[in-house]
């Protein structure tokens, strides 16, 4: 838990309006601890002595040029890493506490915690219904009712149900991309994991239906810890509460979203952040 | 002046140019196309023409009855419509989940190194000639089936209630099955080589995205990979088939060539291609014409069987919901 306060108090506290989250570090627990956390990509060393914590139910955005690893330590998160070979994480990556790159952690169970959405909206082959109640089946025995009612909630949730609700034996694949997009993350919210990560989820949809997304993280956070990567930094002073820096692999600074940019303790940071590099 | 009409008159001659090399070109296209209409229904109506006489004649009895007598003249075309079908099918049955399993397999599980030698390897099965399976089955798969597989296979599962008459027989080692095995083995090659390219051309993201809600590699197949690619799939399985029904040479040479239907999958039997193959060298008159209906049927078993297809690829769609 200190580390966190470290994380978020590192450097002189900006002065006015405290941030949410700075103010709820003693009450926010720490959901995902990354320690010593390395990965490599055959040789290339991708992710370097990642140190991190990132308290629950607020929004964490992860930030950085092209290739500085941001992605990478997202995909981390769930292991989705490991259904490629020759690719390995290093070091420890605590979910309540519980190191999941232990191999004997089940990644059954790290998956109906830890929930992903892409870059683009990927709907499986199937009807809207089933693209949701597919998950909840794998890891849940329910009644037919009990689906349909979990398939309601998870597209109440994702602000799709009033959209959807007459077509839900259609085929997803017909829906528009920022509609395919909250369906894959109801899809992800339909297993009530604790925490969501977003890769990018806005960067293939138009502004209205970004708007309608980030709108919708807002709202998730009261019940979710959500890690968002993205490559835009509106986006992520708009939604996100903490903002980690990363170039070249390695976590530059970690903070107040509020902080990170408008003080910056570091050179590196407050040269991306007002466009002189990357 | 002079100049500038010159170059307006060679900009006007250029595009008339162009456009007439354009309509030249799809003329050239759609016959191509026609021709191959014009190639399948005159070969579909000289057959028709050349066992009017039996097709028309005889009419249904032609189709249900199994004597198939050239010295009485008296012919029935059950026997080998039903070798034709239960040989394909035999092959179907074995083919489709073995292909299935070699394409998963280089798609998904085999490390890289083993991923090109494989794919080469069952390209190369597809390049062997018919002729030499046949010889291979009859001289080497024969005498296997006969002195181990035939005996099991009695002693085994023919003694089991209602399925089990399809195992009981002495152990001939030719026959339906023996067959049906022969041509599984030639088109596991074409179904895995279909199968292992679209299995390649599903998105990674699509499967990362089932990974990411805690699927298993078979469910992942199961309900992605498969619903992604099943209508190029189908079309490998009946690209398969259709090379099944009509194959002769394999078939002729294991087959036992016996008109006789029996329940036994352990005996000898005939199919269409191979009734024509061995009796055509002396057929005349009611007779040749008689094996010309038999390769006027193989077009509507053909036919039949891609209606099938057609069919299933309708339903799975409605059962997906339409777009």
């Amino acid at each position: 838990m200190t580390d966190l306060a470290t994380a978020v108090h590192r450097g002189p506290a900006p002065a006015g309006s405290q941030p949410a989250a700075a103010q709820g570090a003693d009450a926010a627990r720490v959901k995902i601890a990354a320690r010593d956390l390395n990965f490599y990509y055959n040789d290339f060393h991708a992710v370097k002595n990642i140190r991190m914590d990132i308290p629950e139910r607020k929004v964490t955005a992860i930030i950085g040029p092209s290739g500085c690893g941001k992605s990478t330590l997202l995909r981390v998160f769930n292991r989705i890493y490991a259904i490629y070979p020759k690719l390995r994480a290093e070091g420890q990556v605590l979910l309540d506490g519980e190191n999941i790159l232990d191999p004997a952690y089940s990644l059954n169970r790290l998956r109906s915690k830890v929930g992903m959405v892409f870059q683009k909206p990927v709907p499986f082959p199937m009807t809207i219904h089933e693209n949701i109640a597919y998950g909840i089946r794998h890891h849940e025995t329910l009644s037919r009712a009990q689906i349909d009612e979990r398939v309601e909630q998870a597209l109440r949730a994702a602000a799709l149900w009033d959209e959807v609700k007459d077509k839900l034996k259609r085929s997803a694949l017909g829906l528009s991309g920022g509609q395919q997009q909250r369906l894959c993350i109801a899809r992800g919210i339909a297993l009530r994991p604790q925490v969501l990560l977003l890769d990018e989820p806005t960067s293939a949809l138009d502004p209205i239906a970004t708007g309608r997304i980030e709108q919708l993280i807002e709202e998730l956070k009261r019940d979710y810890t959500i890690v968002i990567v993205t490559h835009n930094m509106q986006q992520a002073a708009r939604v996100s509460d903490l903002t980690a820096f990363m170039y070249m692999g390695e976590l530059i600074e970690f903070g107040d979203t509020e902080k990170i940019f408008t003080k910056p303790d570091k050179k590196q940071t407050e040269d991306y952040i007002t466009g002189r590099f990357g | 002046m002079v100049i500038a009409t010159d170059i307006i008159d060679s900009g006007q001659r250029r595009s008339r140019a162009d456009a007439r090399h354009d309509a030249w070109f799809r003329w050239l296209l759609r016959t191509c196309a026609l021709l191959v209409l014009a190639a399948l229904l005159g070969a579909a109506l000289s057959t028709l023409w050349g066992g009017r006489e039996v097709l028309f004649g005889d009419g249904l009895r032609f189709l249900t009855t199994t004597q198939w007598n050239p010295v009485e003249n008296i012919y029935g075309a059950w026997a080998p419509i039903y070798g034709t079908l239960v040989t394909s099918l035999i092959a179907i049955v074995i083919a489709v989940p073995l292909s299935f399993g070699i394409a998963l397999f280089l798609t998904e599980i085999a490390p890289a190194w083993l991923r090109t030698p494989v794919a080469t390897a069952i390209e190369l099965l597809a390049a062997i000639p018919s002729i030499i399976y046949g010889m291979w089955g009859l001289f080497v798969f024969v005498p296997f089936m006969a002195a181990h597989v035939d005996p099991l296979l009695d002693s085994s599962l023919g003694r089991l209630p209602l399925i089990g008459a399809l195992f009981r027989g002495p152990p001939l080692g030719l026959g339906l099955l023996t067959a049906g095995i022969v041509l599984a083995v030639m088109i596991v090659p074409f179904i895995s080589s279909v199968m292992r390219e679209v299995f390649q051309t599903v998105p990674a993201r699509l499967k990362e995205s089932a990974y990411a809600l805690g699927s298993t590699t078979w469910e992942v197949v199961w309900d992605i990979i498969l619903p992604y690619t099943r209508q190029a799939v189908i079309g490998g399985i009946f690209l398969g088939l259709g090379r099944a029904l009509g194959e002769t040479m394999a078939v002729t040479f294991v087959l036992g060539n016996a008109y006789d239907l029996t329940a036994s999958l352990l005996m000898p039997g005939t199919s269409i291609s191979s009734s024509i193959a061995n009796e055509f060298n002396e057929a005349a008159g009611l007779h040749r014409s008689a094996l010309i209906a038999l390769g006027f049927l193989l077009f509507v078993v053909t036919f039949i069987v891609l209606l099938i297809a057609r069919w299933m690829l309708r339903s799975l769609k409605q059962k997906e919901g339409t777009a």
